[in-house]
C-alpha cells in the first residue's frame, strides 16, 4: 500500500501544475504579509487611549440601527450587529484594546481564510487523480497489475488526503514563519468568541487549531465528492467544476432553500460548516453538532460507496 | 507442453448484444498464438477480458490455473500485457515510468529494470521524458513494462500498429525470442495476415465474436502432397496423363494451366510421360497456400453459410 501511495505522490509532484498551485498559495500569503506590514490598516477605532470612546460610539450606532429597523433587518444581519455590540462591550469591561500588537499568531489567524484556497487545490487534485488516468489511457496499464482495483482507488484517496493536509501544513508553517519575521511574537492576545449572546475568551492557539481542523472537514467532504465524481464519471472537468461551484455556491443555495423548507438541513452544505456550533447560531433550528456529524458521516459513506462500486465494476474499454 | 492460458466458453454481453460468443481455446507454454480477425470481430474485447479490464458475462479464463474473476491478483501476476497503444505518463521519464510499474509487482530490483531496458534497446534514452519518444520507442518501453516481472504469459494487442518496417521486425524478433528462450506463452492479436504468418505458431481466426478455426501456420498439407501449377500447351491431354499415372489425385484445367495436387516424387514421372506424349512444358511451380488464402477461404465460407 505504501508503495502505491508513493507512486501516486510521485505522479502529482512530477507535474508542473502542482508547483503552480503551491506557488500561488505561498505568493498570496507573502503579498498579504507585505501589505499588513507596510500599509498601516486604519481601523474604525482611534489608535490611542481613546479606543474605549470609539468602541462605545460603534455600539451606540448599531443599537440605534437595531431599534429603528430591527424588525425589517434579516436575521443574520441582526445577529452580526448583536455580535459586534457584545464583543465591544466585553472589550470595554475587561479593558482589552482592539489595537493590541499585531503579531505572528494574529497573522496566521488572518491567513487561515486561505484554507478555502487550499481546499480548492485539494479538489483539483481529487478531481483529476482518477479521471486523468482515463484521459491519458494509462488506466489500462495501471489495472493489469497484481493489485485489486479497490486497493488502487484507496491509495489514490489516501494520497488526496495527504496532499490536502500537506497544503494546510505548508500554509500554517509559512504564514507562521513569515508572521514571526515580519511582526515578531507579541503578547498573546486572546480570541473573543461569541455564542448565544455570551462572549468568551479563548487562547489564540486553541482558536487556530479549531479553525484549521474544522475547515479541514469541509475541505475533505468536498474533495471526497470530487473524488467520487472523478471515479464514477471519469471526467476531471466535471468533478472539479461541480465541486468548486458547490464550494462557493452550495452554502448560499442551501440558505435560500432553508428560508422556505425545513429539509434543507439534510443537505450536505448545511452541515459542512461546523463553526455554526461554536460561534454564531445553526442555520436551521433543530440542528445540533451530533446531527451534523452524523449527516457528514452518512454523506462521506455514500460518496465512498458510489466511487468504489462504480470503479470496481467498470469495463475499461476504448 | 502445458496449457498456460485457458479460455473456457467465454461470452461477453454488452447491452444485450453478444460481443463474444462462447469462445474457447488454450495457449501453450513457449507458443506464439495469433489472434486474427477483421476489425470489430472481438479481438481486443477478448484480450481485455483475459487481463481483467472488462468483466466476463459467462464462462471463465484461467491463467496457470487461477481464474481472473475470482483470483485476480494471483492470475494476473504471471501476465505482462500491452493493450492497444502503450500509453505512458508523458511527463515522466521512461525510467520513472518503469519504476512506477515495478513498484506494483513484487521483488523487481533496479538491476532488473536496467536489464529489461537493455533487452528492448532503450538504454540511451531511458532517462528522457516519454513525451520526447517516437512511437517505436514508446512501443519498446511498453514491451519493457510488461517484461519487468518475468511473466509466463505475454499479451500484445496490435503490437505492430503504426510502426515502420524496422520497428515491426524488431517486435517480431523479440516475440519469437521470448517464446523460444524464456518459454513464454505469447498471445498476439492483429488484422495483418502476413505479420501473423511470420510471428505465430498457431492462429485462431475470430469473426463476429465466434472462433471459426485454429490452424497451425506452417501446416503441412496432408500426406506430404503439395499443390502445383503447370503451364503446358495441351492442358487437357496433360490431364489425361495425370489421371493415368496418379488416379487418386485430382487435376483441374484453367486456361493453359494445369492445377494438381501430387507427391513430390510424382512430378518427374509426369514430366517423362508428358515429354513422351509430345506436350511442351513451360513452367512447373509449387504453390503453398498462404495464411491469407486460408483466412479468406474460411471467412468467405462463413459468409456464404449465413
Amino acid at each position: 500500500m505504501f508503495s502505491l501511495i508513493r507512486n501516486e505522490w510521485v505522479k502529482i509532484f512530477k507535474r508542473s501544475g502542482t508547483y503552480v498551485m503551491i506557488g500561488i498559495l505561498l505568493f498570496i500569503v507573502a503579498v498579504a504579509g507585505a501589505f499588513m506590514k507596510y500599509q498601516d490598516v486604519q481601523g474604525s477605532v482611534p489608535p490611542n487611549e481613546q479606543w474605549q470612546k470609539g468602541l462605545q460610539m460603534e455600539i451606540d450606532s448599531y443599537q440605534k440601527e437595531l431599534e429603528n429597523s430591527g424588525d425589517m433587518l434579516p436575521e443574520d444581519v441582526k445577529e452580526s450587529y448583536e455580535k459586534i455590540i457584545a464583543i465591544n462591550e466585553y472589550r470595554i469591561e475587561n479593558n482589552i484594546s482592539p489595537n493590541g500588537d499585531y503579531e505572528a499568531l494574529s497573522f496566521i489567524s488572518d491567513m487561515s481564510s486561505l484554507i478555502d484556497f487550499a481546499g480548492l487545490f485539494m479538489i483539483i487534485i481529487a478531481g483529476g487523480i482518477v479521471a486523468s488516468e482515463f484521459n491519458w489511457g494509462t488506466i489500462k496499464l495501471l489495472l493489469i497489475r497484481p493489485i485489486t482495483r479497490s486497493k488502487i482507488l484507496l491509495s489514490k484517496y489516501i494520497t488526496v488526503l495527504l496532499f490536502g493536509f500537506s497544503l494546510l501544513f505548508l500554509l500554517f508553517i509559512f504564514s507562521g514563519i513569515l508572521g514571526l519575521v515580519l511582526f515578531g511574537l507579541g503578547g498573546s492576545e486572546p480570541y473573543l468568541l461569541y455564542q448565544d449572546g455570551v462572549v468568551k475568551e479563548q487562547s489564540m492557539i486553541l482558536h487556530l487549531i479549531n479553525v484549521y481542523s474544522l475547515s479541514s472537514i469541509q475541505n475533505i467532504m468536498l474533495a471526497t465528492m470530487a473524488f467520487m465524481i472523478s471515479s464514477a464519471f471519469r471526467s476531471s472537468s466535471l468533478a472539479i467544476g461541480l465541486s468548486i461551484f458547490l464550494m462557493f455556491a452550495g452554502g448560499q443555495i442551501t440558505h435560500l432553500i432553508a428560508m422556505k423548507y425545513d429539509w434543507a438541513k439534510y443537505s450536505l452544505f448545511a452541515n459542512t460548516d461546523l463553526f455554526q456550533y461554536f460561534e454564531g447560531t445553526p442555520m436551521l433550528p433543530g440542528m445540533t453538532l451530533t446531527f451534523s456529524v452524523i449527516m457528514l458521516i452518512v454523506y462521506f459513506l455514500i460518496f465512498q460507496i458510489i466511487a468504489f462500486i462504480i470503479f470496481k465494476k467498470r469495463d475499461i474499454a476504448g | 507442453m502445458k496449457a498456460v492460458v485457458k479460455i473456457e466458453n467465454v461470452t461477453k454481453i454488452i447491452k444485450k448484444r453478444k460481443i463474444i460468443d462462447s469462445l474457447s481455446f488454450e495457449v501453450m507454454e513457449g507458443e506464439v498464438f495469433g489472434f486474427l480477425g477483421p476489425n470489430g470481430a472481438g479481438k481486443t474485447t477478448t484480450i481485455r477480458m483475459i487481463v481483467g479490464l472488462i468483466g466476463i458475462s459467462e464462462g471463465d479464463i484461467k491463467i496457470l490455473g487461477n481464474s481472473v474473476q475470482t483470483n485476480f491478483e494471483k492470475a494476473i501476476q504471471h501476465v505482462g500485457a500491452i493493450v492497444e497503444n502503450p500509453e505512458m505518463y508523458k511527463f515522466m521519464s521512461g525510467y520513472q515510468n518503469l519504476l512506477h510499474y515495478a513498484k506494483m509487482s513484487e521483488g523487481i530490483t533496479k538491476e532488473k529494470i536496467m536489464e529489461t531496458v537493455e533487452f528492448v534497446g532503450l538504454t540511451e534514452r531511458i532517462h528522457d521524458k516519454v513525451k520526447t519518444y517516437s512511437l517505436g520507442m514508446r512501443q519498446r518501453l511498453g514491451l519493457a513494462q510488461c517484461l519487468l516481472h518475468d511473466p509466463k504469459v505475454l499479451i500484445l494487442d496490435e503490437p505492430t500498429n503504426g510502426l515502420d518496417p524496422a520497428g515491426i521486425r524488431e517486435i517480431r524478433d523479440h516475440v519469437r525470442k521470448l517464446a523460444r528462450e524464456r518459454g513464454m506463452a505469447v498471445i498476439v492479436s492483429s488484422h495483418l495476415l502476413s505479420e501473423m504468418e511470420m510471428m505465430c505458431d498457431r492462429v485462431g481466426i475470430i469473426q463476429k465474436g465466434k472462433l471459426i478455426t485454429i490452424q497451425s501456420v506452417h501446416e503441412q498439407v496432408e500426406g506430404g502432397a503439395k499443390e502445383y501449377e503447370i503451364d503446358v500447351d495441351h492442358p487437357t491431354e496433360a490431364m489425361f496423363a495425370v489421371n493415368r499415372l496418379i488416379p487418386q489425385q485430382q487435376a483441374e484445367v484453367k486456361g493453359n494451366t494445369l492445377m494438381l495436387r501430387a507427391q513430390k516424387e510424382d512430378i518427374p514421372l509426369l514430366v517423362k510421360e508428358w515429354v513422351h506424349d509430345g506436350i511442351n512444358i513451360y513452367r512447373i511451380q509449387e504453390t503453398t497456400k498462404t495464411l491469407e488464402d486460408r483466412f479468406l477461404e474460411v471467412t468467405t465460407l462463413q459468409k456464404e453459410a449465413e
